[in-house]
């Protein structure tokens, strides 16, 4: 596996998400926990205390960070397409945020599915591209379950390199074709 | 050799039956980039009387015989005579152009509207007739009979069935073509007359051939999105879904016996390898593990097959025993060997490799151990091995365009066949037919 993040970017990343506060899916429940009150007098804020978005413009977008990039994710269930790393099925700490918006809205409205399409890049042989991309809708499937989202309400298709959203052959276009769609198959937020 | 005639007959009708659905689709262009340096010196002469018919069956002979990249022909600009039989021939003509072989013969329309085509083969150092044979075909079959010609001489002279009577079947995508960017067709060896299949808006993938021609199989995701595989008889165009799992319905490939599938299913949450018997529908599960297991191809005796598998990791390759479902690991050189193929004598295994990035097609000698890279594109994938085991039928990208290519299973010769519209993907070479 090959380093895929300078680290400016890096540091970026790691301030955007102590901001959100967000914990990965695996460790959810701490998540939930309200912060515990110190027992210091309390301090009035100087500032309110709005989070701090990134200005992301300032972030290089590159084909290594492509898929962990904050631009590609606003925390709302607008983002429907979730980006992997090369030959990576884990699901990016900037999509967490995204990823949790969907799953409140699906447990919120058991009336609505999703259909993850799983994808992958056009390097290697068809069929194992396939199923490479079915670990990655398994991925966000796992990451939605965790929330809460009945599996009843989540239906993943595997369409490997068959369905490329970019057309080139650059590691860019190669980023933007390793991904899962979440597409709303009954009540669309 | 009047059974071989009859059995071409049949396999015409046949044809004619299928043709008839087929509008003007694209054909494949053919281009030898690499032929072997000692390729044989053979004069295919200029059939007398093609002039005036639908097709220069002397023409397609050639072609056929370079295509091999096994023969060099003469121009027909640089042959000092033009002999039609054996009576006409010059051999010395040929001699001092440095000459092998000569195939000479003519064309004659019949009162039918058929046309009568008879040719000879010569050995010119020994100065001996080797083949004569003569076939009357309705102008339509002209090209078959040429394929049949090419598939004699070349059985002749190399001691090896050719191949030149096959077909391939492919997957071709136009991006441009918002209803159906995807179709399944098939064409002859050389690119002619081609026939689709299936058209459809949703991707179509991984086709292949029964033993015996008639039918293929692949898989469509036609249906909401979701994947099925279809068996499908071409001359009837009648087809059955035979599989539409949860899941992963993936990389089927017949039995040598024409009896069962071997397919990938992710029903149990995991790619496994199962077997399918197309007659009762039993299915049989025949890996269990957690990482994928997936393009299965069986070995000719039936009793086992190779398959990608990713349990150590990367892809590899691995062998399995049907029977009692052993399985044991077949390649080892590089982090990435997937899609295996396997020539018809069950020696080679043919599979996609990669090395510093890039995707080649090496072959395994199974016999030897031996491992040989035998492409030099870089995005190379889905290679077909030829039922007489002379070539390899590959998909790859020219131009960041999807295109098939060719190599003889030892690297010596090279055959671009470029599209002339849209990605041209996965190749699948007939059985003889």
């Amino acid at each position: 596996m090959r380093s895929f993040l300078n680290p400016l970017f890096a540091l970026m990343l790691a301030a955007v998400l102590a901001a959100c506060s967000s914990t990965p899916a695996e460790d959810d429940s701490s998540a939930t926990t309200a912060p515990e009150p110190t027992d210091t007098s309390p301090v009035t804020p100087v500032e309110p205390a709005t989070p701090v978005k990134p200005d992301t413009s300032s972030i290089p977008l590159t084909a290594d960070n492509f898929y962990n990039h904050p631009s590609n994710y606003d925390g709302t269930t607008d983002t429907r397409v979730i980006y992997f790393a090369f030959d990576s099925n884990t699901v990016p700490a900037a999509a967490f945020e995204t990823l949790r918006a969907h799953a409140t809205y699906l447990k919120n409205n058991s009336n609505a599915k999703v259909r993850l399409e799983g994808h992958a890049d056009e390097r290697g042989t068809r069929e194992y591209n396939v199923a490479l991309s079915e670990r990655r809708s398994q991925a966000v499937e796992k990451f939605l379950r965790v929330q809460g989202v009945s599996s009843s309400q989540i239906d993943v298709v595997s369409y490997g390199e068959e369905k490329p959203a970019a057309s080139g052959h650059s590691e860019m276009d190669w980023a933007k074709n390793r991904r899962v769609e979440i597409n709303y198959t009954a009540g669309t937020p | 050799m009047k059974l071989m005639k009859h059995r071409s007959t049949q396999a015409f009708m046949v044809i004619l039956v299928m043709l008839w659905a087929s509008a003007a689709s694209a054909e494949l262009l053919i281009r030898v980039t690499e032929g072997r340096v000692d390729a044989v010196p053979i004069a295919v002469v200029p059939f007398a009387g093609a002039q005036g018919a639908p097709e220069d069956v002397s023409q397609i002979v050639q072609a056929d015989l370079h295509r091999s990249g096994q023969f060099k022909p003469l121009p027909a600009e640089d042959m000092l005579s033009r002999p039609s039989n054996e009576s006409e021939m010059i051999y010395r003509d040929f001699r001092v152009l440095g000459m092998e072989y000569v195939v000479a013969g003519s064309m004659k329309a019949l009162e039918s509207g058929g046309y009568e085509v008879k040719y000879a083969l010569f050995d010119v150092s020994r100065q001996v007739k080797l083949l004569e044979e003569s076939y009357r075909p309705p102008a339509s079959q002209l090209r078959d009979v040429a394929h049949a010609i090419s598939d004699r001489i070349y059985e002749q002279l190399t001691g090896i069935p050719g191949a030149f009577s096959t077909k391939i079947l492919y997957v071709t995508y136009n991006r441009n073509d918002g209803k159906n960017p995807y179709q399944l067709q098939y064409a002859d060896a050389d690119g002619h007359r081609v026939t689709t299949i299936l058209r459809s808006k949703e991707p179509i993938m991984s086709p292949t051939w029964s033993p015996d021609g008639r039918k293929v199989a692949y898989v469509s995701f036609e249906n909401q999105g979701l994947p099925s595989i279809y068996v499908h008889e071409l001359a009837t165009t009648q087809r059955e879904k035979v599989s539409s799992f949860k899941g992963i319905n993936g990389a089927p490939d017949w039995s040598p016996d024409g009896q069962k599938l071997a397919l990938t299913l992710s029903r149990d949450g995991n790619p496994e390898i199962y077997m399918l018997d197309l007659n009762t529908k039993a299915l049989t599960r025949l890996t269990q593990h957690y990482g994928i297991d997936t393009e299965p191809r069986w070995l000719p005796d039936g009793k086992s097959l190779v398959f990608t598998s990713s349990r150590s990791g990367g892809p590899q390759i691995y062998k399995l025993n049907i029977n009692d479902k052993s399985v044991r690991r077949v390649s080892f050189q590089g982090a990435y060997n997937a899609r295996s193929d396997v020539t018809p004598d069950g020696r080679y295994l043919v599979y996609v490799h990669r090395r510093n990035g890039s995707f080649n097609v090496g072959v395994q000698d199974l016999q030897r151990g031996t491992f040989n890279i035998v492409t030099r594109t870089d995005m190379d994938e889905s290679p077909s091995v030829a039922p007489n085991g002379s070539m390899v039928i590959y998909g790859t990208q020219d131009g960041g365009t999807g295109v098939l290519q060719a190599v003889s299973i030892d690297g010596r010769v090279k055959v671009e066949l470029p599209s002339k519209e849209g990605e041209v993907r996965e190749p699948a070479w007939s059985p003889f037919l």
